[in-house]
């Protein structure tokens, strides 16, 4: 396990340094990201310019959502890139994964140390910033649990999104063509969790509660941190279930990543 | 080392339903099997180099990926010292080794040093033994002066030497080379070649060698195997491969002027104005008997007898399937 992690290092610290060797276009890759991003985001400070609640959410509090789970993507993204199904499936086509299965080190970590991009960092400081101004503006009541609790619903976010990255990633074990529908449903979860479940319809608001369980990793931790009460009614332990939704829809990821792997043991590409 | 029974492994394909397009096809319960590799046997010993040759989709690389674990075989035996490569991937793949012409094992941005150190790691070679192998081949390669170059601004021939060493680094008793000298020219062919000879010779490295290059196979290797449509055709000696099926050797004859050439034991195969190619076996007609006829009907300028290659050896084989598999 020990020497697992000391290789995890070294192909990360590997492409670490590659990424740097170039630093100009390093520093322009890490500007456009945090344009893009903060552009996004722009344009949500502007709905608050002309309204002052979005389904009943101060704009400190919509920043709340938007800065937590933009960073925790960001996050995610540094760490699952390998699994990204865009870049996964580009990877089988070339024969990547059968140059890695070659190697006799665990597939899934040389997945992981294959495509630790640095830029997104810049998602993450973005993230950060936004975060920075929904705590200076919501007048949060910091307690100690709150403080504990906060990097848990950061773990939980980052294990839920790199579990959808993972079932995408496998998916082009089959084919590519069907990859675009999960990247609607990842891409369309970060932008649904950037909001407070108010502003659904109700059959959104369910079928994001109950059946993808995205509300809990971000809406309801929310609701814990910025001391408002629950308007649908959930039981009490609603905002602390992030870091388990976030466990469990990894670890269901990672079993049909071996299913995967055995499908294309008998198929390849 | 290396041992192969009635290994067989079939695809099955969704058989398109005439018209209706990508959905009629999912949904079609029709399907298609194809047999990649259909009842191979054979066996390799340690020590040797083997030319594993076919046409494309004969079933090498489908072979290929079975013997390094890539892919589960349909059904048969396959074991390599006893191991059965799929069932235990990371521990077999730790004592084998494999090029891919093709394709590049090494960190595209990084120099070409932290590449194979890296690899040192991901093979757990001891330290010693990796310094000692990194100065070895490093000098029969001349990797020396490139090793500080990124991979990506190597030139072919480069990449190709620093593939090889990398392939090797951590003592594989069994390599797998696959098109090795693609794209090469003769000069980096040749120090490649006589790189793998030398690994070879003094490593005692079995060798499993696919190549379209003959030159490769008649440079490298004593035994062939060839295969087509996923069975094998042929397995044994490169020598005897020539002998048996020689193959037609050639008379271009020049004529002094244009005319229809008809001699016993032998037929045209190509007419070029006054340029006519005969082709004729051996065991029908010497080749000064066939000249002897040639002129005594037609007055000639010139005259030449082509050897058979291996690579018209070969295509005869695959053409015809002479040996009627």
């Amino acid at each position: 396990m020990l020497a697992h992690l000391g290789l995890y290092r070294r192909l990360v610290l590997a492409q670490v340094r590659s990424q740097l060797r170039y630093r100009a276009s390093f520093v322009m890759d890490v500007l456009a990201v945090m344009v893009t991003s903060g552009a996004e985001f722009a344009a949500v400070g502007l709905v608050f310019a002309s309204f002052d609640r979005v389904g009943g959410w101060r704009l400190g509090e919509v920043a709340f959502l938007y800065g937590l789970v933009e960073l925790s993507f960001g996050l995610m993204d540094l760490v699952f890139g390998g699994f990204d199904p865009d870049f996964m499936g580009a990877a089988v086509r070339r024969g990547e994964l059968d140059k890695l299965l070659l190697r006799p080190a665990p597939l899934a970590l040389q997945v992981f140390g294959s495509e630790f991009q640095l830029r997104r960092l810049g998602k993450v400081l973005v993230g950060t910033l936004i975060f920075a101004l929904a705590v200076s503006l919501a007048g949060i009541d910091w307690t100690p649990a709150k403080v504990l609790y906060l990097p848990l619903v950061v773990l939980g976010m980052i294990m839920f999104f790199g579990g959808l990255f993972v079932i995408g990633g496998t998916i082009t074990f089959w084919t590519v063509e069907s990859v675009q529908a999960m990247n609607v449903l990842t891409y369309g979860g970060l932008t649904l969790m950037s909001y407070p479940m108010t502003v659904y319809t109700a059959s959104l608001r369910r079928l994001f509660t109950y059946v993808v369980p995205a509300a809990f990793l971000n809406y309801y931790p929310a609701l814990y941190f910025l001391g408002r009460p629950d308007p649908f009614g959930l039981p009490g332990f609603a905002p602390f279930l992030a870091p388990l939704v976030g466990a469990f829809t990894l670890a269901a990821a990672f079993v049909f990543w071996r299913f995967g792997l055995r499908h294309y043991g008998s198929t390849g590409t | 080392m290396i041992e192969v029974e009635h290994l067989s492994k079939h695809f099955t394909l969704r058989a398109p339903t005439g018209g209706g397009g990508a959905l009629r096809s999912f949904l079609s319960r029709e399907r298609r099997v194809v047999r990649a590799v259909d009842d191979l046997s054979f066996r390799v010993g340690a020590g040797e180099i083997v030319g594993y040759l076919g046409p494309n989709g004969a079933g090498k690389s489908t072979t290929i990926k079975m013997l390094t674990g890539l892919l589960v075989p349909t059904s048969g035996d396959l074991r390599v010292d006893g191991v059965v490569p799929w069932r235990a991937r990371r521990t077999y793949v730790a004592r084998i080794g494999a090029v891919f012409g093709q394709r590049t094992t090494l960190w595209w941005d990084l120099p070409v040093i932290e590449s194979l150190e890296l690899l040192g790691h991901v093979y757990r070679v001891p330290p010693g033994r990796l310094r000692s192998n990194l100065r070895e081949f490093g000098e029969l390669l001349g990797l020396g002066e490139f090793l500080h170059t990124p991979v990506r601004a190597l030139s072919l021939g480069q990449r190709m030497r620093a593939d090889l060493c990398a392939a090797l680094l951590h003592d594989p008793h069994l390599l797998f080379l696959d098109e090795p000298t693609i794209g090469l020219d003769v000069v980096a062919k040749e120090r490649i070649r006589e790189f793998v000879r030398r690994v070879n010779r003094e490593r005692g490295t079995t060798v499993l060698l696919t190549t379209h290059d003959l030159a490769d196979v008649q440079k490298l290797c004593r035994r062939v195997m060839i295969i087509d449509h996923g069975r094998l055709l042929y397995d044994g000696d490169l020598g005897a491969l020539q002998d048996r099926f020689g193959g037609e050797r050639r008379l271009v004859v020049d004529l002094a002027e244009a005319a229809d050439v008809e001699v016993e034991g032998a037929r045209v195969v190509e007419r070029d104005g006054p340029r006519v190619t005969l082709a004729f076996r051996r065991e029908d007609v010497s080749a000064s008997d066939l000249i002897r006829r040639v002129t005594e009907r037609h007055a000639v300028r010139d005259l030449s007898v082509l050897e058979p290659d291996i690579e018209g050896t070969v295509r005869e084989i695959y053409e015809k399937n002479l040996l009627g598999a």
